[in-house]
C-alpha cells in the first residue's frame, strides 16, 4: 500500500449489490463500470434511491459488492476481510461527510491527526499543521470542534481526509448542510486539493456542486446513465 | 505505540464528561472505600489482640473448663455454677460464655507440684464469684477472682496500698480481699477502701489491699476485680471448681510438650482417655493467636463479601453508563471506523474506559476507605492496618469489575456497522 502501483485510482467491473429482503432481492447497483483515473475530480449524481450511497460506500471499503470486481490503486479490494477493510479505509481512502465530521470535543489538530492512531505516517504533526494551514484555518489549529463554523468544520475534514495522502479523496454531500457562501469555500478547497494532485470522488445530488468536477456520472436505479467530462 | 493512542482517546473519553465520570464511578468508590476501611479495621483488631495475646505472655497455657470455643461448639452449659458474670476473668483469656468450672482443686495441686511438673514456674487459677460492695450509690455488684497468690506474679500485678493476701491467709481461709484498682475507685471513689469490707455470699471479707493500675490486654481487666484466696471462697461458697488455671511454663520452647503434658495429666485426673471428649481445652498465646487469625479472617471474608456486592452494584452501574455513552457515540465510532479503526480498536477504547473509570473509582476507594477507617478507628480505639496487599487487592478487583462489565458495552461499539453507525442521528 505504500506505493501508488497504479495510474488507475478507482477501476469497478461489473459492481452488483443485491439486498436480499425476505424472498425478494433488492437490486441496488445494477452492474457498474467506471474508472477513475489518478488526479481526477468525478462526481457521482442520482436521485435517491438511484444508488449512489451503496456506490459510495462500495467505493469507501465500508460494504462489500455482492459481486464485480474493484480495483483501487491497482489492488482488488472486492473480498478482503474487514480488517484489511479497515486499514485500506486509513491508507487510501480520505472521507468528507456530509455531517459529524469531527470529535466535537477534540482540536483542530487532534482531528486531523485522527487517522495516524489507526495507522503509521511519518512526520505526521508536521504533515498536519501544513495540511491546516493549506485549508487556512493554521489560527484556529487549536481551537475544539465544537467552536468551528460548517464551513470550517469541512475545511477540517478535507485536511484530515488528506492526512495519509490517500488514492481517493471520497466526498458525500460535503455541502449538504452549508449555505451558499460556505458550500463555495468548500468547493474551491476540493479543487485546490484537486489541481495539488489529490483524486477527488464526490457525491451530490447539486448540479452546481457536481460543476466544480471535471466528470458526472449519473446513476439511476442502479445503473450508470451517463458519464461525461464536464465543459469549464 | 497504537494502543497508548487508544489509551489517550479513552482517558479523554473519561475526563470530557467528569461529572458523569465521577457519578458513574461512585458505586466502585463505596464498594473499594468499604472494603478497605472494614478490612483496614479487622486487621487492627487483629493487630491489637494479638499484642494483647503476646502480652500475656508466649510462655503462658490457659487451661479453660469446657471445651475450646474456637475449636469446637458449646455444649449445652446448664448446671452452670458460676455467678452471672463469667465475662472475664482475670487471667486474661477470652471467655465471653457462662462455662460450667470443671477444673478441680486437685489438678490445680497436681498442676502445682514442682517435683511431678518440673517445667512448670507458676501455677495460677480463679474460681469466679460475685461480691457485692456498699457504696455512696447504693449495693454493687462487683465481680471475684478466687486466686492463689500466683495470680498476682502472673499477671504482674503490685500492691499500691496495704498488702497482698499471702499463703498463710489461703492455707487459713482468711476473708481477706485485694481490690483492683478500677474496682477501688468504682467501689469508694477517693475514699481508703482499706479496713472496709466486701461482701461475698453471706461473708464479709475485710479489704487489706489495693493494687496499682495495670494497663495491658483490653481482652480482661485486671483492674477492675476483687481477689480473694481461692481456699476461703470455696469454703464459704461451696464452689471448689476453677474457671481457669493458667500455666506459666519455663521457657518457650517447652511450651507445646508442657501443653500435652497437661492435657494427659488432666484427663487422666477427670478420667477420661479422648482428648476430643475432654471437658477442659489447653491453649497456648500461639494457640490464641491463631484463633484470632481464623476469626479475623472470616470476619474479613464476611465484610469483604458484604461490600463486594456493593461492587457488583457499582460495576453494573459502570455498565449500564457506558451503553448509554456507545449508544451517543455511535456517529463517533462510525467516524473512527472510516478513518480505519478496526473493530479490535473500538473494544481497547471502550474497555479501556471502563477500567480507567473503575480503576479511579479504586483508588478514590481507597482514599475514602482509608479516611473512613481512621474516623471509625477513632471512636472505638483500634489502629487501622492498610497493607499494600490490600490495596493491589483494591486495585486489581476494581480493574476486574471494570473488565467484566465494560466488556459487553465495548463488544457492542465494536461490533457496530460503519455505515449504520455514519447514518445514525
Amino acid at each position: 500500500m505504500e506505493e501508488k502501483k497504479s495510474d488507475v485510482a478507482v477501476e469497478m467491473t461489473v459492481i452488483k449489490k443485491i439486498y436480499k429482503t425476505g424472498d425478494e432481492d433488492t437490486v441496488a447497483l445494477g452492474g457498474i463500470d467506471f474508472v477513475v483515473q489518478k488526479g481526477e475530480f468525478v462526481a457521482i449524481m442520482g436521485p435517491s434511491g438511484s444508488g449512489k450511497s451503496t456506490l459510495m460506500h462500495i467505493i469507501g471499503l465500508l460494504d462489500k459488492p455482492t459481486s464485480g470486481t474493484y480495483l483501487l490503486d491497482g489492488q482488488d479490494v472486492s473480498k478482503i476481510s474487514k480488517n484489511d477493510q479497515a486499514n485500506y479505509r486509513n491508507q487510501e481512502i480520505g472521507f468528507v461527510f456530509q455531517q459529524f465530521n469531527l470529535l466535537s470535543r477534540a482540536t483542530v489538530l487532534e482531528n486531523v491527526l485522527l487517522p495516524i492512531i489507526y495507522g503509521k505516517k511519518d512526520g505526521a504533526t508536521a504533515r498536519a499543521k501544513k495540511l491546516i494551514k493549506d485549508v487556512d484555518l493554521e489560527k484556529r489549529i487549536n481551537h475544539k470542534s465544537n467552536q468551528l463554523s460548517g464551513g470550517q468544520i469541512q475545511r477540517v475534514a478535507i485536511a484530515r481526509a488528506l492526512m495519509m495522502s490517500p488514492t481517493i479523496i471520497l466526498a458525500d454531500e460535503p455541502t449538504g448542510n452549508l449555505d451558499t457562501k460556505n458550500s463555495l469555500d468548500v468547493m474551491k478547497i476540493l479543487e485546490k486539493v484537486n489541481k495539488d494532485g489529490a483524486t477527488v470522488v464526490l457525491i451530490t445530488h447539486e448540479e452546481e456542486i457536481a460543476a466544480h468536477a471535471d466528470r458526472i456520472i449519473r446513476l439511476r436505479d442502479g445503473l450508470i446513465v451517463s458519464d461525461e467530462k464536464v465543459a469549464k | 505505540m497504537k494502543y497508548w493512542l487508544i489509551f489517550r482517546q479513552s482517558i479523554k473519553g473519561v475526563t470530557s464528561n467528569k461529572v458523569r465520570s465521577f457519578l458513574t464511578i461512585l458505586g466502585i468508590v463505596i464498594g473499594i472505600g468499604s472494603v478497605i476501611a472494614l478490612v483496614s479495621l479487622v486487621s487492627g483488631v487483629k493487630v491489637s489482640i494479638s499484642d494483647q495475646i503476646n502480652k500475656l505472655g508466649s510462655t503462658n497455657l490457659i487451661i479453660s473448663s469446657g471445651k475450646s470455643r474456637f475449636t469446637q461448639p458449646q455444649t449445652s452449659q446448664s448446671g452452670n455454677k458460676q455467678g452471672p458474670m463469667g465475662g472475664q476473668n482475670p487471667q486474661g483469656e477470652f471467655s465471653g460464655g457462662l462455662q460450667a468450672a470443671t477444673l478441680t482443686t486437685a489438678d490445680f495441686n497436681d498442676l502445682s507440684n514442682k517435683a511431678k511438673q518440673p517445667n512448670i514456674k507458676i501455677v495460677s487459677g480463679s474460681i469466679s464469684g460475685t461480691s457485692l460492695i456498699n457504696t455512696k450509690d447504693g449495693e454493687q455488684s462487683f465481680q471475684v477472682a478466687g486466686s492463689p497468690t500466683t495470680t498476682f506474679d502472673i499477671q504482674g500485678l503490685k500492691v499500691a496500698k496495704g498488702r497482698l493476701y499471702n499463703n498463710q491467709d489461703l492455707s487459713n481461709n482468711e476473708r481477706v480481699a485485694v481490690l483492683g484498682s478500677q474496682a477501688a475507685a468504682d467501689a469508694f471513689g477517693a475514699d481508703d477502701p482499706i479496713g472496709k469490707t466486701v461482701k461475698i455470699g453471706t461473708q464479709d471479707y475485710q479489704i487489706v489491699g489495693v493494687l496499682s493500675e495495670k494497663t495491658g490486654s483490653s481482652l480482661s481487666d485486671p483492674n477492675s476485680y476483687v481477689y480473694v484466696p481461692y481456699t476461703s471462697l470455696s469454703k464459704d461458697t461451696g464452689v471448689d471448681k476453677f474457671t481457669r488455671i493458667t500455666v506459666q511454663v519455663t521457657a518457650e520452647d517447652l511450651v507445646n510438650s508442657t501443653k500435652t503434658e497437661v492435657e494427659k495429666l488432666l484427663l487422666r485426673n477427670h478420667g477420661l482417655t479422648d482428648i476430643k471428649k475432654a471437658d477442659f481445652s489447653v491453649m497456648s498465646s500461639q494457640d490464641l493467636l491463631a484463633s484470632v487469625s481464623t476469626i479475623t479472617g472470616m470476619m474479613s471474608a464476611l465484610l469483604g463479601g458484604i461490600a463486594g456486592i456493593s461492587l457488583v452494584v457499582g460495576g453494573i452501574g459502570i455498565m449500564n453508563i457506558m451503553l448509554v455513552s456507545v449508544t451517543e457515540r455511535t456517529r463517533e465510532i462510525g467516524l473512527r471506523k472510516a478513518v480505519g479503526a478496526k473493530t479490535r480498536d473500538i473494544l481497547a477504547q471502550f474497555l479501556a474506559e471502563a477500567v480507567i473509570l473503575t480503576v479511579i473509582g479504586g483508588a478514590l476507594g481507597i482514599v475514602v476507605g482509608f479516611v473512613v477507617g481512621k474516623v471509625i478507628a477513632s471512636l472505638v480505639d483500634v489502629t487501622p492496618v492498610i497493607t499494600v496487599s490490600s490495596i493491589v487487592l483494591a486495585v486489581s478487583v476494581s480493574a476486574i469489575v471494570g473488565i467484566v462489565f465494560g466488556i459487553y458495552p465495548a463488544i457492542k461499539a465494536s461490533m457496530m456497522s460503519p455505515i449504520d453507525a455514519l447514518r445514525y442521528e
